[in-house]
């Protein structure tokens, strides 16, 4: 018996020196090269009737870059009342430096996304998409937007990128939410 | 809704036209098998040709009811190893006693004294056989436990099951498959056991503590799946075609075995392989857009076997790629919130074979290698070793955010673990009414984790145990007792984000089991069984690192790195008569587990890009898992039998004095089956009418879930089948009908409750033919 027990374990040991050979599991896999997080949700407002009068505004996921350089979590874009502004939205990835642009690929699958916006009820702000994707029909995608603003008042504009593969409709419900960030604007 | 409704009565008339004519089937086999010194054969498995099955009971006692009249053969097998067989005429009730064949020198190699150990046989066990297996062709295997009573499942849409013991899943289940420990991964409710049932030829579900025979993990239970016994005849074969109208399924499972003779002898073999295939699944009401499955798998074994020895090689693969439910995919809690809201998703409802993103690919290749040998003193030493490859992909809904192709088809999330396993166990032939079984057994594991979100780290872990148990037995009393000592090392590999160095962390944990157990056999007809045991599990890795949101769940769960092992003391008492007209078992348990870890609510939330999540924290608490499961099976008439089946559970958090979240709710079965009489070649004819209700789970912890648990509901299954035997080739028929009143309800264990309706009516019809 206890000669049986010393072989046994005796094998068992060299099994397990056997199988400590080969250790991938030692080599914990870099970033992946070429793929982009999303990270930050920004938008670019350029006044309609002066073309200097530009202004971003950023929001950046602190779960994933713990201290966002311009330390804006908490965006504020201060717009003038009954005012037209040409607005882009901008999608980047701020691992890396330079910072990774990701509107390029949102924009190169424009027929699976949408951009919606909700303004709470203390905004004057109306959003309207000026960009169109290529599904027959053609339909909005918000990339690309024009915001009216009326009369003055502080409020928050939330932001959502709509993921909605097959899906897209025009309208907001269909998919699940890739991106859903808020922006303080205060219309002056 | 309830459209279909016309069908009951409609075959609820077939069945009574059917049964008009013909003999009856209540013939009784029984007898004693004890071996040349007149020690009963204990836990032999008797087995009718093509009908049911039996074992013995500790007196060496068996008793097989309700036979049809006709020609049979009888066959005694002691793990899987015939010891006796005879082919006889039924006309009346017989007694057939048996004593093992002779250890003789024409290779039935096998020398059965008697004292063959089934460990743990004090603990309550349930064997799915053959001819019950058959009926469950073409479920996954979670699903095709689920008519036991304590087993529920867990799932994830139609495609994903994993089985239940007493409320508890995925790590504390440990799966044996043709005696491997499975190692895949486990620990999510997403992780499907790797598993083809379709291998099996008998299914032991263990209830309860079993660590000490198999090891850490088992806190619920074991679930073993062995391949039926290597045959020694030439050529023998099997085919299984399963369709069913729900997803358009439809399954073939072949397999071939054979034996060498002349210079061949001893050489034995089989290779077997199934395909799977079915689409969008449908509810009562609509179809879930990419639910379909594609799944292919394969077996292989060779084996030589002489007078003491015998050396096997085993060789699986198992591929199956799983769409995940387009309605299902929520990018936040408000996302969830609003499929809630909706009556029925918004996804297109169609059928198609096709699936898209998101999906999981996985493919496991397990390798065993066992030898035995049967020493001059009937002790019986055996060595297994297998390497487990078991490689996970998930493909998320959305593409990564690149325009490089090679970064565009990778998965999102993707695993690869591989396991090695050593195991060395010595049975001792019985002495003064004492046997024992006695082992060592080591294992290690090396994980890798590759993908774009972060999820589990990176690890390696040893393991090795040391076990003795032993049995006594002597008339009508077994008892056992066993010791076991586990020692396992973790050691997780991490890198850090800024400096991108690779550091580690390094775990032990070490932990000594203990059970004791007696089964008292009162009458030959009624056992009563007590056992007490304790098992352990170490904190997964998962539950040790976890850093992120899973997927379909809009959580976003984090680990606690200082966690200690589970510990449980679980005490089972179970009754069993096996009478004439009646059979009752019942088996009361209670579990105690201490440091029980699970995912706490921690009432705040977290705010990433794509919007607001609840955070679930893992953390550890003292529980108690209190139950009955209950089932009786009264003969009416000779060929018409109720069987009723309870199961209830009862999940405590005793540190917080709260309920456990995810406990399956009270549950109720009760089917009518009627067996008709023989007519020409159809053979063990019979319908079957089945009701299960399913409670409310209504003991649930606040703020552990999203929405309330839902209504408890009420299924409606037939079944009818027959044996067809044409030149001595049965086949097997069955068809079913689940879901027959097409209800459309949802389940609180299925975590698609949030999105979709569970299944609708689903015909399925079932062959087999064996040559």
């Amino acid at each position: 018996m206890k000669k049986i027990l010393t072989t046994a374990s005796l094998l068992v040991v060299l099994a397990t020196i056997m199988n400590s050979c080969k250790k991938d599991e030692t080599a914990v896999a870099p970033p992946v090269p070429g793929n982009e997080f999303l990270t930050t949700v920004g938008l670019k407002v350029t006044n309609a009737n002066n073309a200097s009068d530009v202004q971003y505004a950023y929001w950046t996921d602190t779960t994933l870059i713990s201290n966002p350089p311009d330390s804006i979590n908490t965006p504020v874009l201060n717009l003038q009342a009954n005012q037209k502004y040409n607005v882009e939205v901008l999608f980047q990835d701020r691992t890396t430096n330079p910072i990774g642009d990701v509107t390029a690929e949102i924009k190169e699958r424009q027929n699976y996304h949408l951009i919606c916006f909700t303004a709470s009820p203390s905004l004057n702000l109306t959003v309207t998409r000026t960009d169109k994707d290529t599904n027959v029909p053609a339909l909005e995608v918000g990339l690309t937007d024009l915001f009216t603003t009326g009369a003055a008042g502080t409020g928050q504009l939330n932001v959502q990128l709509r993921h909605q593969p097959n899906v897209k409709d025009g309208t907001c419900a269909p998919g699940s939410t890739d991106a859903d960030v808020n922006f303080t604007i205060r219309i002056k | 809704m309830t459209q279909k409704n016309w069908l009951v009565p409609v075959i609820l008339l077939l069945c009574v036209a059917s049964q008009a004519s013909g003999q009856a089937c209540n013939y009784d086999i029984s007898g004693y098998i004890k071996d040349h010194q007149q020690k009963p054969v204990i836990h032999a498995a008797v087995r009718i040709s093509n009908g049911p099955a039996t074992y013995t009971d500790t007196a060496g006692y068996y008793h097989l009811g309700g036979l049809c009249a006709g020609n049979y053969t009888i066959n005694c097998s002691v793990d899987s190893f015939m010891i006796a067989q005879k082919t006889f005429v039924l006309n009346s009730n017989i007694t057939l006693n048996f004593t093992p064949f002779e250890p003789s020198t024409d290779l039935k190699e096998v020398v059965v004294s008697g004292t063959r150990v089934h460990e743990l046989s004090t603990l309550h066990a349930v064997e799915l056989d053959n001819k019950q297996l058959f009926q469950t062709t073409g479920r996954s295997l979670g699903e095709s436990l689920k008519n036991i009573p304590g087993i529920n499942t867990i799932q994830t849409g139609p495609g994903i099951s994993k089985p239940v013991i007493h409320g508890l899943h995925s790590n504390r289940v440990l799966i044996l498959n043709n005696g491997i420990r499975q190692e895949g991964q486990q620990w999510g409710s997403e992780h499907a056991p790797e598993i083809d049932p379709f291998i099996a030829g008998s299914m032991t579900i263990i209830e309860g503590a079993a660590s000490l025979r198999y090891g850490s993990d088992a806190i619920a239970g074991v679930i073993l799946l062995n391949p039926p016994a290597l045959i020694d005849e030439r050529l023998k074969g099997e085919v299984n075609l399963v369709g069913a109208s729900n997803g358009r399924m439809g399954a073939v499972s072949g397999l071939l075995n054979g034996a060498g003779d002349k210079k061949w002898e001893g050489f034995q073999w089989r290779v077997q392989g199934t395909l799977k295939r079915a689409g969008n699944f449908k509810t009562a009401n609509y179809y879930l857009n990419n639910s379909g499955i594609d799944e292919r798998d394969f077996s292989g074994t060779m084996g030589y076997h002489r007078e003491h020895f015998g050396l096997y090689g085993y060789y699986s693969s198992y591929h199956t790629k799983m769409g995940i439910f387009d309605g299902s995919h929520v990018g936040n809690l408000n996302d969830l919130y609003a499929a809630f809201a909706r009556t029925k998703p918004i996804t297109p409802s169609y059928f198609s074979y096709k699936i898209n993103r998101s999906y999981q690919e996985v493919t496991h290749d397990l390798l065993k290698l066992n030898s035995y040998y049967n020493f001059n003193n009937n002790g019986r030493a055996e060595i297994v070793f297998a390497r487990q490859s078991d490689l996970r992909n998930e493909y998320d809904v959305d593409l990564p955010y690149s325009s490089d192709p090679a970064v565009l088809n990778a998965p999102q999330v993707s695993f690869k673990i591989k396991t090695h396993t050593l195991d060395l166990t010595y049975h001792t032939p019985e002495r003064n009414h004492f046997s024992g079984t006695y082992g060592v057994s080591g294992i290690t594991q090396g994980n890798v984790f590759r993908g774009i979100r972060y999820l589990v780290p990176n690890f390696r872990n040893y393991g090795s145990g040391v076990f003795a148990i032993e049995k006594y037995t002597r008339n009508k009393w077994t008892l056992e007792g066993g010791l076991r000592y586990d020692y396992r090392w973790l050691k997780v590999y991490r890198r850090n984000d800024n400096s991108l160095t690779v550091y580690t962390q390094t775990h032990t944990y070490n932990n000594l089991t203990a059970a004791v157990g007696a089964t008292w056999q009162a009458t030959p007809e009624l056992s009563i069984s007590g056992n007490s045991g304790t098992a352990w599990r170490a904190p997964s890795v998962s539950e040790l690192y976890i850093r992120g949101i899973h997927l379909s769940a809009a959580s976003y769960e984090i680990g606690d790195s200082t966690l200690q092992a589970e510990r449980s003391i679980n005490n089972s008492i179970s009754f069993k008569y096996n009478g004439q007209k009646l059979f009752v078992q019942l088996n009361f348990y209670d579990n105690e587990i201490n440091n029980y870890i699970y995912a706490k609510p921690s009432l705040t939330g977290i705010t990433l890009v794509s919007g607001t999540y609840p955070v679930f924290q893992y953390t550890q608490a003292n529980v108690r898992l209190r139950g009955l499961d209950a089932e009786v099976n009264y003969h009416v008439l000779p060929a018409l039998a109720i069987i009723s089946k309870a199961a209830i559970v009862r999940g405590y958090n005793k540190s917080i004095h709260d309920y456990l979240v995810f406990m399956p709710a009270d549950k109720f079965d009760n089917s009518v089956k009627f067996g008709l009489p023989d007519h020409g070649h159809f053979k063990q004819s019979y319908v079957s009418l089945q009701y299960v209700y399913t409670a409310k789970q209504t003991r649930v912890p606040p703020n552990s879930d999203y929405v309330a648990p839902p209504p408890g509901y009420g299924l409606l299954n037939y079944s009818m089948g027959t044996d067809l035997h044409l030149h001595n080739n049965p086949l097997n028929i069955s068809l079913s009908i689940e879901n027959l009143t097409n209800v459309a309800y949802r389940d609180y264990l299925n975590r698609f409750r949030y999105y979709a309706d569970d299944l609708g009516i689903n015909f399925i019809l079932r062959t087999k033919l064996t040559f």
